[in-house]
Formats: structure tokens, C-alpha cells, sequence
């Protein structure tokens, strides 16, 4: 046999790998319905509700968030991330979660927020707007 | 629209607009005239042509930088990208920084690039001109029409840097004002004062420069991809290699420069602690430059031994797409919840992909229809010959690029397939891990091919050197494994080390013999010797990078920290000049400055040996911006040392306002809303020379001083006033303060003075002349309102090697470069 054929019979054995191994790496998107079923960490995507509280304090414990969110299908958790509170938390529109549950609470390792109006402003912020009305 | 606004300056807009429309042009128009003068050799009035156009497409792109510059500099926020993107209170050299935030300004500065290259293969490529050409100003045609921003056929093609902020944002739906009271809305202007303001996070020197020399790398990249286009079409099949190495090269160069100093820049001002992260926009960037590196070394594989041909014409051909594929993952929005940092959807998701596809089929096409053709040789290489071991190194270079293309790709999948993956859930380790046994390979090869010849070698020689070298870095990497702490590692990451010292000692040998008059050999050398040191450092210093901000104090525990042990508590809370221990460190955090926009926040490292002496004294600054837009964003110091980094990044603090970032004093409190900043008083009735405690230290009453002034209240007849000197010793520290009681015109008044850094607030409250003592009311600032930052410190070993390795590896790229070009003789 060819040796470029041996070294391409080891590429592709070394990419069927790579893929394998990527698929069995890879996470999944689910709900917290799905975060109380398994043992395995997972992506939920969801938004913050407003409404409840958002806990941190820094003089009680620098490392402690908590925060209720719920997730695209609707259900409500508290979660509890270990480490300070993102900034501009309240003002994200959309979370994407990396963790699992601990008997009621999922615990985050990661939070990632999309604030759009970070990188696409698309209102004029109607504070300017009044406070030049005055001088007309 | 019929109404007739006021105090807009349209004359910049339209003028940028009209060279936007004419770059398009022209790049097409020369576009179509090179491939003519490519087709139909006897007519030189083609040439002439593709000239005029390349020509004046140069110039519209100019114009467009220039008028888009004006704009900003005049801060014409009547346009959206000035608003969006820039500030009055902007310093001028960030105005550049603020082109490549959005989109439409990172275009530009592509082809620009490509515009400034297209100059330099007008002057050098001669024959080659006009093939080249042709692809240069194809892709320049493209890039071009990402700017155009004209609704054709209802939609949109491209986003105009140009476009008005009343065109891009719905000002009636978002400003009821205007429904309710219309004559306002051609005023418009008059209430629009200031724009929303660069990123903080932008706004670092390193963002000057980083985008640049980024975009110089990908539009380089299209330059030995228009050289093999070009060699395939006019079936010049070995001629192109030779002009298109020196070109590889430099792209390679340049944009692995671009990579490092955006990771520097991540070092220097992110927070996520660290100079890579894996992150998408990453990858993207690194993807096409493994194909390309590959490609260069293939090349240099064919150019000595004929072998490797379609090797190397692949990889120089994918790399281009692949730039082109990473700027449709990243500009695309398709990344979405993956990437902290790619940008969102402008509408440009299908030109975008149209871009790619074009280039991709002209790419199969060419290699399809001139497959029979190429000089593809049958014979097998020697195993024991330079060219085998280097082609197997480009092939692994490959693999883990086609790693990070799938995992990078995992969102277009999803769309492609309709799947619901989800990227790792520790991303990190998962690149880490797989990444770094492929650099295992890659580094092992660059070791041991050096001892190796073309075509064949010498096979017991070889093995001699090979494992002589072999077991020195052994011994040297048991060395340094042992000293840093590496062994403590995953095995992957010492056996990468050991590639990585074998590497550099085997290149070393090689360097030693360039000195000795084989001077050709010393670019591939020096770039190793560089590459190894890049991951060495790299492996160190993310490997055994510690926080030492762990909060082991004891006060803060929560419940849920008993609960579950294992979860990192990295930040640790600070009060002012309170200090904490932080790993070896004593850290206080003893101030602030402000320097509109940025608040520093003073935190001072002492290290105090056995005897109490102290060893090291030094200050980081930490900043942080309060944008209104953005929130808290906060960059980190770092304090370099030869062998390691100390990292702080300051997380939270009840320091800053957002009015003191706005250049706005905060306002004067009155007396009362001053109090209850404090906590109730305690009064303590003391004679001089007596101790008061206090909370965090104690107070000592001096003297009592008679006669004391206070500013210009004159002191009549019976008036009396009375200073209380005190000396305030807290947390160590000594401050003096003279609250003042004063008897005037029969009534008593008192004057309170406050020691902010220890959080006090003194009043001389009462004289009792019966028992000779006087009255001391102490105000203390509650906890909560003390002044405190949450901040992180991580100490990075030996980063400095990566840094180093950056720099030499540039000194081999570039004198391989050197080396290249004066065996280039184009005709």
C-alpha cells in the first residue's frame, strides 16, 4: 500500500474522531424540565422576570447572585450563580443558561445575556428628549 | 418625505454615499475589464481599462473614509452611524476606534486593505496583473456592495455607513412627542444633543491598532488566492507558487499578529481573565489562518521536491473561502446565544453567504475542470525525507482546523439541519483538550523534520540527532513541568510541552548553524523557536494561572457555600482601606481617582516578609466607566512582573455614579439627607487626652483649642469657639480632624468634620463645664455604605513567553519573507 494512502486512511479515522467526539461533547438546549431529569449540565435559554427578586449583595456574600428566571416554554426557577452579579443584569432580554439543578435551585456555572441595545440602539432615550424640551 | 428639516448637514452624506456607489462601480467595471485583458491578450486598451477602474476605485474608498471621518469628527449625529458609534466627548484618536464597532466601518477597512494591496500588485505583479487582478477586484466588487445600502427589489443590499438617523430608526414610533405635536419633527435635531458613545471596552489603544492589522491579515489573504486562481485559469501551474509564498507569508504574519494583539487586548481590558477564550469570533479568525500556515508549508514542500501540488493549491484556495466563511459566522448574527461579541444581523445573512459560494465555486470549478492537468506527481515520497514529514505536519495543521470549523459551526448546523445542539458545555476544556493534541503532533514535527533533508536523508544520522535532542527535552521539560506545576495538569499538556521544548531545541540547533554562514535557514528557525515559546507561555500560564482572590476570610460564607463546597468563589469584597489578604499579598483598596470618563480604583499589593519588612509596595489602578448605555463596564490592571502577572479586575463597586462618568460633580447634600448616610450617633463624653473606640480603630482627644476660626464668621464680645483636636487611628492608618463648637451671639452652633477615608463623620456636640469634659458625637458609616469594590485578582506565571514567542516569531516570518523575495525573480 501507497504510504499517502496509509496517511489518508489515518485522516480520516482522525476526523470521524474529531466529529464523534464534538457530537458526544456537545451540550443540548432544553427546559428546566429537562434540567430536573438529568445529572448532565445543559444550555436553557429564557428571560428574566422583572418582577421577582434579584438578589445580590455584595457586603453579605460577594459570590452569591440569585435571580428567577423563566424559560421558553413558560416555567419559572430560581437560579444561583456563583460569582457577581453581570453587569446591566436587569436590562438583558434574553439569557442563555449553563448548569444544573441542585434539588429546587439551578446553579449556573455560566451566564450569557443579550442586551440588544448594547450593540443595536434602535430608540432615541426619551430622557434627552425631555430634558432639551425645556429650552424651546 | 416632504418635510423640510432643519440643521442637517447632507452635503457629507451624499457625497460619502455617491463614492460608495462609484467604488462599486469602479470594482466592478475593473473587474470586468481585467478579465477581458486576461481572455483577449492582444488588445492592451483592456489593461488600460481595469486600470481606470482599479484607479478610481482607490480613490472612491478614500472618499468614503474620509467623508465617514468628517462626519464623526463633526459629531453629525443627524447620521446613524456617528450616532450610534461616537460622542462629543470622544477624544479624537478613538474616532478611529469607533469605524470598526460597527459593521459597515469594518468593511471599509477591508477594502481599504485590498485596495492598498491591489496597489502594490499593479506595481509589482507585471505579468501577473491582470489574471490577479481580476480576482482581487472581484472580491473587491463584493466587499464593495456590503456598503451600498440601496433597497433593490425590496430588499435591502448592503448597510450604508451614510444612512440618516430618521431613515434607519422609526424617530415617530419611538418619540411620541412627534405623533402628538408634528411640527416638531423637522426640529428633530434640536433634541438629539449627543451620540450614544463607543463601547468602553473600545476605547484602549489596543483597539486602535488591533482591527487594523486583523483586516490587513484577512485582505492579504486574497492576494496568494488570486495568485493560484490565476495559475489554474491561464494553466500557469508551477509559476504562481514562487510569487504567491512571499505573499502567504506576510498574510500568515500579519494576521497571526492581529490574533495575539486581540488577545493582548482581551488580557489588558476584558474581564474574562485571561487571553483566550474560545469564543467563536476567535476561532473564526484563527480557522483560516492554520490553512493558510499549512499552506505555506506545502508550498515550500512542492518548490523542493515537486510534491504536494494539489495540497497546496487547496489550501491556499480554502483559506480565502474560509475568511470569507468566518466573516459570514460572525457578521452574520448566526452565532447568536454562542458569542458574547459577534454581530447582530444588518440583513446581509444571504449576501454574505452569496459571497462565500462564489468564491467556493470558482474554487471547485477551476480545480475540477483542470484536474487532469495539474502536476500532480505519482511517485511516493521517502519516509525519511523532509517533504513527507512536513506535508504530514500541514495535514494535522488541517485537522485542527477542521475541529474548529465543526465546533464553530455548530449554530449552522442547526439552522442547516433543523438540530437543537448546543456547543459544549465547557467549551474550554473541550478546545483544550483536542486542540492541544493536535499541537502535540504539529509541535513534535516542527522538531524533528529539521534534522531531516529533501528527498532523502541519511536514516541513522537521523535517528542519532533526533533522539539525542529528544532526550535532552525530556529532561528540560521534567525540569519545567516540575518548577510550574504543570505535571499537576491533564498528560496532553506535559506532552505539549515537551513538543514545544523539543521544538525550540531542535530549532535552536538550526538557528546555531545559520550563524555559521547558512543565513537562508534562519526565518523558519526563528518563527519555530517563536511558535514554541507561544505555547509554552500559553501552557503555563492558562494552565497554572491561580486566583488568589479566593475568599478565604471566613466572614462572607453563605449557607449555600457550606451546602456545596466545590463552587469557585473567586471575587472578594473590599472596604475602603480594610485590608484583605490576598494569596501572598496584603491588598487595600485605598482610593479612587476620576478622570472623566473613568474612575480608578486604587488598590494597593504589599508583600511583608517573616520580619515585618516590607518586600514589595505596589498600586493597580482598575477602571470602570458608568455608561448609562452599557452600565458598569470595567476594565482590569495588571501588574507585569518578568515571571508572572498579577490580574485585578474590579467587578462591582458603590463608588461610581453615572454622573461622575458624565464629567458631572455630584451634587452637594444638604445636612439632614448627609446624617442618614450615617448611622445614628453615639456620644461620648471625654476630657482631653481620653481614648474613644470606634468600630474599626479609636479616637484620641488631644487638645481643645481655643480661638479657632472657622472661615470668616467674626468672633464678637462673648462669642466663643472651641476646637477639638483628634487624632483618628483606623485600620492602621492616622488621620486628624478639628470639629469646632462655637457660642455666638447666644445661641451654640457646630461645625462636623468628616473623615472620609475612615468612614466618620465628628461633631463637637457639647461643652459640660460641671464635669470639665466634653461631648464627641461619632458618626459611622454603616457597612453598606462604605465605599467597596468586588474584584478579582488571578496571577498568570511566565505569560511573558507568549508575549516573547509573538515577537520572535514575526523576526522569522519576516526574514523568511526577506528570504523569499530575493529568490523571486518575476517576469
Amino acid at each position: 500500500m501507497k504510504k499517502s494512502s496509509i496517511l489518508g486512511i489515518i485522516v480520516i479515522a482522525i476526523a470521524i474522531a474529531v466529529i464523534i467526539s464534538t457530537y458526544s461533547n456537545t451540550s443540548t438546549y432544553g427546559s428546566f424540565n429537562d434540567a430536573k431529569e438529568t445529572q448532565s449540565e445543559l444550555h436553557i435559554v429564557g428571560h428574566l422576570n422583572k418582577q421577582k427578586e434579584l438578589f445580590y449583595d455584595a457586603t453579605k456574600d460577594a459570590n452569591y447572585f440569585s435571580f428567577y428566571m423563566k424559560d421558553n416554554k413558560g416555567e419559572e426557577c430560581k437560579v444561583v450563580f456563583t460569582g457577581t452579579k453581570p453587569q446591566d443584569f436587569e436590562r438583558s432580554e434574553q439569557i442563555v443558561l449553563t448548569g444544573q439543578m441542585r434539588g429546587k435551585e439551578f446553579h449556573a456555572s455560566k451566564i450569557l445575556m443579550k442586551c440588544p441595545s448594547k450593540y443595536t440602539q434602535d430608540k432615541v432615550e426619551i430622557t434627552e428628549f425631555k430634558a432639551t424640551q425645556a429650552s424651546i | 418625505m416632504d418635510t423640510d428639516f432643519k440643521g442637517e448637514h447632507l452635503l457629507p452624506g451624499h457625497l460619502g454615499q455617491f463614492f460608495v456607489i462609484l467604488s462599486f462601480g469602479a470594482a466592478l467595471f475593473s473587474t470586468i475589464s481585467y478579465y477581458f485583458a486576461t481572455t483577449d491578450k492582444l488588445n492592451p486598451s483592456w489593461q488600460r481599462l481595469g486600470r481606470i477602474g482599479f484607479y478610481l476605485n482607490t480613490v472612491s474608498v478614500i472618499g468614503i473614509g474620509a467623508c465617514l471621518f468628517y462626519i464623526i469628527y463633526s459629531h453629525l449625529f443627524e447620521y446613524h452611524y456617528a450616532w450610534e458609534h461616537s460622542s462629543k466627548t470622544l477624544p479624537v484618536y478613538y474616532i478611529i476606534s469607533s469605524y470598526w464597532e460597527g459593521q459597515e466601518g469594518s468593511f471599509w477597512l477591508w477594502t481599504f486593505w485590498q485596495a492598498v494591496l491591489g496597489n502594490i500588485l499593479v506595481w509589482r505583479a507585471k505579468s501577473w496583473e491582470n489574471p490577479v487582478l481580476t480576482v482581487v477586484m472581484l472580491s473587491q466588487t463584493l466587499l464593495s456592495s456590503m456598503l451600498i445600502g440601496v433597497t433593490i427589489f425590496g430588499e435591502r443590499v448592503g448597510s450604508s455607513p451614510f444612512i440618516l438617523l430618521r431613515d434607519a430608526l422609526d424617530l415617530k414610533a419611538s418619540t411620541p412627542i412627534f405623533n402628538t405635536r408634528p411640527e416638531l419633527y423637522k426640529n428633530y435635531l434640536t433634541y438629539i444633543t449627543d451620540g450614544n458613545g463607543l463601547n468602553p471596552l473600545l476605547q484602549n489603544y489596543w483597539m486602535v491598532i488591533h482591527p487594523p492589522t486583523l483586516f490587513l491579515g484577512f485582505a492579504s489573504m486574497v492576494v496568494p488566492f488570486a495568485y493560484a486562481i490565476a495559475g489554474l485559469w491561464q494553466r500557469k501551474y508551477k509559476e504562481w507558487i514562487q510569487p504567491a509564498l512571499s505573499y502567504a507569508l506576510f498574510a500568515v504574519m500579519i494576521l497571526g499578529t492581529g490574533i495575539i494583539m486581540g488577545s493582548f487586548w482581551a488580557y489588558e481590558s476584558l474581564n474574562f481573565g485571561g487571553f483566550w477564550a474560545w469564543d467563536p469570533v476567535e476561532n473564526a479568525s484563527v480557522i483560516p489562518w492554520l490553512t493558510l500556515i499549512g499552506a505555506v508549508h506545502v508550498l515550500i514542500v512542492y518548490k523542493n521536491s515537486g510534491h504536494a501540488y494539489f495540497t497546496a493549491t487547496f489550501l491556499v484556495l480554502i483559506s480565502f473561502v474560509l475568511v470569507l466563511y468566518a466573516s459570514f459566522l460572525t457578521r452574520s448574527g448566526i452565532l447568536g446565544e454562542t458569542s458574547v461579541h459577534a454581530f447582530t444581523d444588518l440583513g446581509m445573512f444571504w449576501h454574505l453567504v452569496v459571497d462565500v459560494v462564489i468564491f467556493l465555486g470558482i474554487t471547485i470549478y477551476l480545480l475540477v475542470s483542470r484536474w487532469k492537468e495539474l502536476p500532480i506527481t505519482k511517485k511516493d515520497e521517502e519516509t525519511y525525507s523532509r517533504e513527507f514529514w512536513m506535508f504530514v505536519g500541514a495535514v494535522f495543521l488541517g485537522l485542527s482546523c477542521f475541529h474548529l470549523i465543526i465546533v464553530t459551526s455548530i449554530p449552522v448546523w442547526n439552522s442547516m439541519f433543523g438540530t437543537k445542539l448546543a456547543p459544549p458545555a465547557d467549551p474550554v476544556k473541550h478546545y483544550n483538550i483536542i486542540q492541544a493534541s493536535f499541537a502535540v503532533v504539529v509541535t513534535l514535527l516542527t522538531g524533528f523534520t529539521q534534522f531531516l533533508k529533501y528527498k532523502k536523508t541519511d536514516v541513522t544520522r537521523f535517528f542519532i540527532t533526533t533522539l539525542i535532542y529528544l532526550v535532552f527535552a525530556a529532561l528540560i521539560t521534567a525540569l519545567v513541568v516540575y518548577v510550574t506545576g504543570v505535571y499537576r495538569l491533564h498528560v496532553v499538556y506535559i506532552l505539549i510541552m515537551l513538543g514545544s521544548v523539543y521544538s525550540v531545541l531542535a530549532n535552536a540547533k538550526i538557528l546555531s548553524e545559520a550563524f555559521k554562514g547558512k543565513i537562508k535557514l534562519a526565518g523558519s528557525a526563528v518563527a519555530h523557536i517563536g511558535f514554541g515559546l507561544i505555547l509554552i507561555g500559553a501552557l503555563i500560564a492558562a494552565g497554572t494561572s491561580k486566583v488568589i482572590s479566593e475568599n478565604v476570610s471566613g466572614e462572607q460564607y453563605s449557607e449555600d457555600f457550606i451546602k456545596n463546597k466545590n463552587d469557585p468563589r473567586e471575587n472578594v469584597m473590599m472596604y475602603r482601606n480594610q485590608p484583605v489578604k490576598i494569596g501572598k499579598y496584603t491588598a487595600t483598596y485605598v482610593g479612587d481617582s476620576v478622570a472623566a470618563p473613568n474612575h480608578y480604583f486604587k488598590v494597593n499589593y504589599k508583600m511583608v516578609d517573616a520580619a515585618g519588612k516590607v518586600t514589595e509596595d505596589f498600586t493597580l489602578m482598575p477602571n470602570a466607566q458608568a455608561n448609562r448605555k452599557m452600565g458598569l463596564v470595567s476594565s482590569p490592571d495588571t501588574k507585569h512582573y518578568l515571571f508572572s502577572d498579577i490580574y485585578t479586575h474590579v467587578n462591582m463597586s458603590n463608588a461610581l455614579t453615572f454622573e461622575e462618568s458624565e464629567g458631572k460633580a455630584a451634587d452637594a447634600h444638604d445636612e439632614a439627607s448627609d446624617d442618614s448616610k450615617y448611622e445614628p450617633p453615639v456620644t461620648h463624653e471625654v476630657a482631653p487626652g481620653d481614648t474613644i473606640r470606634f468600630r474599626e480603630g479609636y479616637i484620641v482627644l488631644k487638645s481643645l483649642k481655643k480661638d479657632v476660626k472657622v472661615q470668616n464668621i467674626p468672633l464678637k464680645g462673648n462669642d466663643v469657639s472651641v476646637g477639638a483636636e483628634l487624632e483618628i487611628v483606623s485600620n492602621g492608618k492616622t488621620y486628624t480632624a478639628e470639629p469646632v463648637y462655637m457660642i455666638k451671639g447666644g445661641s451654640a452652633f457646630d461645625f462636623a468634620r468628616k473623615v472620609e477615608e475612615a468612614g466618620l463623620k465628628l461633631r463637637f456636640s457639647k461643652i459640660i463645664p460641671e464635669k470639665n469634659k466634653v461631648e464627641i458625637s461619632v458618626y459611622q458609616q454603616p457597612e453598606s455604605q462604605k465605599k467597596y469594590i468586588v474584584m478579582r485578582a488571578i496571577q498568570f506565571p511566565y505569560i511573558n513567553f507568549f508575549w516573547a514567542g509573538t515577537i520572535i516569531m514575526v523576526i522569522g516570518f519576516l526574514l523568511a519573507i526577506f528570504r523569499r523575495n530575493k529568490e523571486l525573480k518575476t517576469v
